[in-house]
């Protein structure tokens, strides 16, 4: 597969995993929000502020409130993660691969632009419409990837996709994560302990690993148990471990690979190894953080062993195959 | 016809469907039986239908511009233009006499130009050709062939009589829409599919690769084919990933691919550099590599003139091809026919004048109010004059123009060219449209089954690039038999 191709593929998969994200997240705070008291608050800037958007979102928007919050996540096409841009930027990068997908696979993700660009101001007009219109942008993403395991070849090209979608999907986990620090509450609230545990059920909502949860772990959502679950779980697809396992998994289907898949390997054995059930809320904030940075070096990683592996000039007489195996 | 629109009785050209009693010709009285049972609500329906589908399934072109990429659908027309197998078998046989003739005068100029010899093609329309290329004069590529991809365009006159206009050698498009017609029909009137005996026509992809797949410079092993694109930012970019995917070949750009000291090409892949074996390109010959050509392309390839020139790589249409892509050598191919196959011309040409030649130009000249006048070099209809629509001072203009380079213009009649009826405000009009099937050539030769047919979809034009205007139409070749 042409390293050019291979970026696209990669590229496309993160942003479809992106949009289906920021989806989730906005339905499942909204949900919480209409459970949490009087006197309890939730600033919306928050979400904007986990995505790492902050900045971009002052520079246009005077003021942080749900409207202008929603606006900037699901269809301003300035902010590049919204939504309506994920999705866009998605169908140009399959637009550039239709010949290593399967064929109904443009005509999806042209569908879900499509749906995306009609209703994504409809979207921002009201709770309801919102809810509605995001969850059938999560279910048409699900189909998509139904689309992948069941009809593409388990390729390259595919473990690419799967590559991206981890990437992705790693770093958006660490970042729901961190929205509870978010959440302030009256200090002598008596309702403290179970509203907490509003908020991390609501966090495991947005993951759709609340029942998951409840059946594997326990029927009582409790912070240590809910970080543990969402950090170490293997037995949970969204959870840290296992997408950095999922990543490790392609690259050994993938061609020279032997130069890099320690990366993914020792993040996966320091992980496996911290303690995060005792964290402070500051702590682990500082963590999490820490873990995107390190999905950020696997991400260079890949990007510049696969796909920007030619500078120019590059001949191949003296770039073979096997010296681009072996050598370093 | 209860459904024909009123423009139908002024109507002097022929009509595809319709005789001149506006009764279904014999082969689209199945359709007719069809349409007349829907109503015009149905009928609208079904339009929209179409309309939707062509977005589901992105056949657009896109406009791009600063303030955006703007998504048009690709403009279609739901009434199929229809024609007789017996009908098309003969026009088919006389596209692949045509190309046959045109490979072989392709390959004689790049060699010993013995039809120049012989004074059957004379030198001096070689001389002012914009597109021989020097750099390919010795070379005889296999099979001898230089155009293995042909897009004829081809206009019914009044009196049904079916003519060649031109033949496009370089990078013709348009066979993905004929393609995409087909499945659209399929989706949203499948119940005509049973009523009438309708040919296929999606083995062109495989028929492509065939084409493709011979002329690979490695036997035995299967060949690695590449589509070679200017990027997304062409407007034929949908076909090139379109016929990529259908054809389960790489899809590159220049800068994918490296041509290294051993001659041989190569493809910046994820597990290293991998050979090419073919190479469909569809950049013009000028792009195609800075080394010979245009030395600031940034679309082609350093080296892949010599890549092809020592056969290390198979190259679809052949660099230089285009030299008989020329309206003054079209005038010649019927010669080109009798000269080199020893055969009539199954196929006519559009009567032509020759600007170059002293009688024939002040002919042109004295009747320019009557002539439709082409530049040799250009096409999607650039640089030419429909004279009976021009305006006295563009006419002088343009004079001026023939006679400064008179060996760069050819003129022919304007023909009243077929109308087939196309769906207006829930009416059937009639508009103006031509035909252009796709005829490959490798080892062996292959013509579409009927092409792509374009329509004027404004009321009296003749114009039918999708640039300007215009749709198209599935175009149906049928069992008479079964009428």
């Amino acid at each position: 597969m042409l390293a050019r191709a291979a970026e696209n593929l990669y590229w496309m998969a993160r942003y479809l995993e992106r949009a289906e994200n920021t989806a989730r997240l906005i339905n499942s705070t909204t949900h919480v929000l209409l459970d949490l008291p009087h006197g309890a608050s939730f600033g919306w800037a928050n979400l904007v502020e986990i995505a790492g958007l902050d900045s971009l979102f002052k520079k246009n928007y005077p003021q942080a409130d749900e409207q202008a919050i929603m606006r900037f996540l699901i269809e301003d096409t300035d902010n590049p993660s919204s939504i309506l841009s994920c999705v866009q930027y998605a169908r140009e990068n399959t637009r550039t691969l239709r010949e290593v997908l399967p064929a109904e696979m443009w005509e999806r993700i042209n569908s879900l632009y499509l749906y995306v660009r009609e209703n994504a101001a409809i979207a921002c007009r009201s709770r309801r419409d919102r809810y509605m219109v995001l969850n059938n942008i999560i279910e048409q993403r699900h189909a998509i990837i139904g689309l992948v395991s069941g009809t593409m070849a388990h390729d390259i090209a595919y473990q690419i996709i799967k590559l991206g979608r981890n990437v992705e999907r790693a770093d958006m986990t660490t970042r729901i994560l961190d929205l509870n620090s978010a959440v302030q509450f009256p200090e002598d609230s008596v309702l403290h302990e179970t509203l907490m545990e509003r908020v991390w059920m609501s966090t495991l909502n947005s993951l759709s690993a609340y029942q998951t949860y409840r059946r594997l772990v326990s029927m009582r959502v409790r912070r240590s148990d809910v970080i543990k679950f969402l950090l170490h779980d293997m037995r949970f697809p969204r959870s840290v471990e296992h997408c950095l396992s999922e990543i490790e998994n392609c690259l050994r289907v993938l061609p020279r690979s032997n130069q890099l898949i320690h990366i993914p390997t020792q993040l996966r054995h320091d992980l496996a190894q911290r303690s995060t059930e005792n964290l402070s809320v500051a702590e682990l904030h500082l963590y999490l953080d820490r873990l995107q940075a390190d999905f950020g070096v696997v991400h260079t990683a890949l990007t510049q062993h696969y796909f920007h592996a030619y500078s120019d000039g590059d001949n191949p007489d003296k770039k073979s195959q096997t010296e681009i195996e072996f050598t370093k | 016809m209860k459904l024909a629109s009123d423009e139908y009785s002024n109507l002097t050209a022929y009509d595809e469907l319709l005789d001149h009693n506006l009764h279904p010709r014999p082969v689209a009285r199945p359709l007719f039986d069809y349409l007349n049972s829907l109503d015009e609500k149905e009928l609208s329906a079904r339009r929209e239908a179409v309309e939707a589908t062509i977005m589901a399934m992105g056949i657009t072109f896109t406009i791009y511009s600063e303030s955006g990429n703007i998504d048009r659908a690709w403009p279609f027309d739901p009434i199929p233009r229809i024609m007789g197998r017996s009908e098309w078998d003969r026009i088919q046989a006389g596209l692949k006499q045509r190309l046959t003739a045109l490979n072989l005068f392709i390959n004689d100029l790049y060699n010993e130009q013995k039809i120049i010899k012989d004074g059957v093609f004379p030198a001096e329309v070689l001389t002012g050709s914009g597109n021989f290329r020097p750099q390919c004069v010795g070379i005889t590529p296999r099979f001898g062939v230089w155009a293995h991809i042909c897009g004829t365009d081809l206009v019914r006159d009044r009196d049904g009589t079916v003519y060649v206009l031109e033949d496009n050698l370089r990078v013709p498009s348009g066979v993905s829409y004929m393609l995409e017609n087909r499945q659209i029909m399929k989706r949203i009137f499948p119940e005509v599919f049973r009523t009438t005996n309708i040919l296929p026509v999606d083995d062109y992809p495989t028929q492509l690769y065939q084409t493709l797949a011979a002329l690979s410079p490695r036997s035995g092993s299967q060949p690695v084919i590449a589509v070679l694109t200017p990027g997304i930012y062409n407007s034929a970019y949908f076909e090139h990933s379109y016929l990529a995917q259908q054809m389960g070949a790489y899809l590159v750009e220049g800068s994918d691919l490296i041509v290294g000291s051993d001659d041989v090409v190569y493809m910046k892949n994820i597990s290293g550099m991998e050979r090419v074996d073919v190479i469909y390109r569809r950049i013009d010959d000028n792009f195609l590599d800075p080394e010979v050509f245009n030395p600031d392309s940034q679309l082609g390839v350093r080296g892949l003139m010599r890549a092809w020139r020592n056969g290390k790589v198979g190259i679809a249409n052949a660099p230089g091809a285009g030299v008989a892509d020329d309206k003054v050598v079209y005038a010649f191919v019927p010669q080109m026919i009798r000269y080199y196959l020893d055969q009539d011309p199954i196929l006519a040409n559009v009567p032509s004048y020759l600007c170059m030649y002293d009688d024939q130009r002040d002919y042109v000249l004295a009747n320019l109010d009557k002539l439709v006048v082409k530049p040799a070099n250009e096409s999607g209809g650039y640089g030419m004059i429909i004279g009976p629509r021009a305006t006295p001072e563009e006419r002088a203009q343009f004079a001026k123009l023939i006679r400064a380079n008179p060996r760069n213009y050819m003129a022919q009649p304007t023909l009243d060219i077929s109308t087939a009826p196309t769906l207006v405000d829930g009416k059937l009009a009639p508009r103006h449209l031509d035909l252009r099937p796709f005829v490959l050539q490798s080892d062996k030769l292959y013509a579409t089954t009927g092409g792509l047919t374009r329509v004027a979809l404004r009321k009296g034009s003749l114009v039918v690039n999708s640039s300007q205007g215009g749709g198209s139409k599935d175009t149906w070749i049928v069992e008479e038999g079964d009428q």
